[in-house]
């Protein structure tokens, strides 16, 4: 365990989970990472930055993540309730600073036919600058929501927005009909 | 139509929706579980009561330190909603309090408001 400790460390790592996602954790850890940010004095744009991009990400896993348990429908369970409630998701998710940048980084299983959908969106985000980024935000929010989509389906456009100093991301293939992707934001 | 008095929580804002008066209030931070459970209902009465409106004077605030993506839509289109009343003959303010150094609170108050034609939009800085 102090070999993995020193190893987070080393890689400029605050915060590190892995584990089943929930609105609870999020809650939790958020909170965490708002006081972290409070004692390092970050300055009030970067720490809400910071933030932000934890929402979206932690979000992100525990609508999409392909890695998942599901639950028994409980007594109340409504029939057409989205399966949000009933899914246990699974991610990474680290948090820490490196050359004076925060990064936020998460990563979780794709089903395979989703990568093309998902690295093309990711690529297309990832070139605009900061009026295209303003423009897609407004076209998306005001339009009718994604198929497939949970939420308003602008997360991605939020995460590069709040991302000063850019994202990565990247696939990797499996050989069971999945992929493990990681987006990585700098802020 | 009965008030609505929500107070805020670690996640959702403070709601605060005087019907008689025609004075609404969102206040805090907006990253609700799931957003359409929290902004659902109350967003529907007051789309029914504004419909009901005529030559009215209707101020909302909005006064939020930050909100989540799925909110970002939800807020998108209450600034659609205000802006029809406001065209049905109603005078609509919208105020956006933001904190003093927080550009992107500017940022987003004002791109929202750019696509209003007739209700008023004012931004507000909250010293600290």
């Amino acid at each position: 365990m102090y070999k993995f400790r020193e190893h987070l460390r080393e890689q400029g790592i605050m915060f590190c989970y892995s584990g089943y996602m929930t609105e609870q954790i999020l809650t939790g850890i958020g909170d965490a990472i708002k006081q972290k940010l409070e004692v390092e004095e970050a300055d009030r744009k970067t720490a809400r930055s910071v933030f932000s991009v934890f929402v979206e990400q932690v979000q992100n896993v525990i609508r999409y993540s392909a890695e998942r348990e599901v639950k028994e429908p409980s007594a109340e369970h409504k029939p057409g309730e989205s399966d949000q409630d009933t899914s246990l998701r699974y991610g990474v998710l680290t948090v820490g600073r490196t050359d004076e940048k925060y990064f936020i980084a998460c990563g979780n299983f794709v089903e395979q036919k989703d990568v093309e959908r998902l690295r093309s969106s990711l690529a297309h985000i990832q070139g605009l600058n900061k009026n295209g980024l303003k423009a897609l935000y407004k076209e998306i929010l005001s339009g009718e929501t994604p198929e497939g989509s949970k939420g308003a389906g602008v997360g991605f456009v939020d995460i590069a927005r709040r991302a000063t100093h850019g994202f990565e991301f990247d696939f990797t293939e499996l050989n069971d009909g999945r992929s493990y992707f990681c987006l990585k934001a700098y802020v | 139509m009965e008030n609505i008095k929500i107070e805020a929580t670690t996640r959702s804002p403070e709601i605060d929706f005087d019907f008689g008066a025609n004075k609404f209030l969102i206040k805090g931070e907006s990253y609700p579980e799931d957003v359409a459970t929290f902004y659902g209902l109350v967003i529907d009465q007051l789309e029914e009561h504004l419909s009901s409106l005529d030559t009215a004077e209707v101020s909302f605030e909005i006064e939020l330190i930050y909100f989540n993506s799925s909110s970002a839509k939800v807020l998108m289109g209450l600034f659609d909603t205000l802006d029809e009343v406001a065209k049905a003959g109603n005078r609509v303010t919208i105020t956006w309090t933001y904190d003093e150094g927080d550009d992107h609170m500017q940022e987003t108050g004002e791109e929202f408001s750019e696509d209003l034609e007739h209700a008023q939009f004012r931004l507000k800085i909250l010293e600290t």
